[in-house]
């Protein structure tokens, strides 16, 4: 290999990003939630899903940047393998739906006064796609692509 | 006699067959991140509003009151599923350094949640009425953060220690699995979890 990259020269530089990484994904994904429990009905009920999105949006965008950076260098640690790697693959499909879900239709459904007939279709579906990422992180370090390579 | 407890409930048949599956052990390894997501979210908010950094349109009364319910269920969720994990490999767990320090950062966790209770928890309105949010409110939830924060950690360190194979009895094949001439090979200190697929009993 030409190009070493210095993650991979420190045992502990991995799971110390996938400790932000994880941070990050409670900050992230633990906020959304909160907004669509409220949706639900569940949790704060005292302020609208409109307000507590009001009040977190920069703390799940703070969360959504760590998570990605810190992914990023999880990723760069060993791109051909997480390449290879279905649930890898799955988890990407989830996240970029999470996220533009999130931005568009979530949004939307949030910040209108007056809730949508479909508002809690669109808590469960994010919950779900979040939830998907979620599954996908984990699986990645559960299957082989089988090959050798490198 | 934790030894020997660990021994007999990981070759329990419940276990047994848990540590042998190649799909449920993910599965709620998943299962116990969706809790951390979803209830870890909820702490970090609450001691964020007693610090006074987040959420600070809502009342710490309201924001300590309506999170209880579904932290309690979120922490089900969470704490079931790592009973499920740490019981199907109990033997390896019990010798795990960052397992037995998640476990010691529980107990201080319920020591300061006693601590507190009175004075923070119980009480979330007589917060609101003074001033400014008291000393030992923002030294709970500093601690509640760095706790969890810890905990969380810990749990993800867990899988990075080798479990001393002399004296574990539920072998992991680590030497005869495909993983070791696969792509991770050349760092094998990045996780084990994809050991479990092929571990045997």
């Amino acid at each position: 290999m030409l190009i070493t990259n210095p993650l991979n020269s420190s045992a502990l530089a991995f799971p110390i990003l996938e400790c932000f990484h994880i941070v990050g994904l409670a900050f992230s994904i633990g906020t959304i939630a909160i907004v669509d429990f409220s949706m639900l009905g569940i949790g704060l009920r005292s302020h609208s899903p409109a307000q507590l999105a009001k009040d977190t949006w920069l703390w799940t965008l703070g969360g959504l940047v760590v998570m990605l950076f810190s992914g990023l260098l999880l990723f760069s640690s060993d791109p051909d393998m997480y390449y290879l790697n279905w649930a890898f693959l799955i988890k990407m499909v989830f996240f970029v739906s999470a996220v533009i879900f999130h931005y568009t239709i979530h949004r939307k459904a949030v910040s209108s006064d007056v809730p949508p007939p479909n508002t809690k279709l669109v808590a469960w579906a994010s919950l779900l796609l979040w939830a998907g990422v979620i599954f996908g992180g984990i699986f990645i370090g559960f299957i082989y692509p089988g090959l050798n390579i490198g | 006699m934790l030894l020997s407890f660990a021994q007999w409930i990981q070759f329990t048949a419940f276990f047994t067959a848990l540590r042998g599956s190649a799909n449920v052990y993910p599965i709620i390894m998943s299962l116990h991140m969706v809790g951390i997501a979803m209830f870890g979210g909820m702490i970090l908010m609450t001691d964020l509003r007693l610090l006074g950094w987040a959420m600070r349109k809502q009342s710490i009364a309201d924001v300590v009151n309506q999170f209880r319910v579904p932290k309690r269920w979120g922490l089900l969720l969470t704490a079931t599923c790592g009973i499920l994990m740490a019981g199907s490999k109990a033997e390896e767990y019990y010798y795990n350094a960052f397992f037995r320090t998640k476990l010691i950062l529980f107990a201080i966790v319920i020591i300061t949640e006693l601590v507190f209770y009175r004075s923070v928890y119980a009480n979330p309105a007589a917060l609101d009425q003074s001033p400014s949010v008291p000393g030992n409110a923002k030294l709970a939830a500093a601690l509640s953060l760095l706790l969890w924060t810890s905990i969380a950690c810990c749990g993800r360190g867990i899988g990075y220690i080798e479990p001393p194979l002399d004296r574990i009895h539920a072998r992991i094949q680590v030497i005869h699995d495909a993983a070791l001439t696969g792509p991770r090979a050349a760092y094998p200190l990045k996780g084990r979890d994809h050991h479990d697929v092929a571990s045997a009993n």
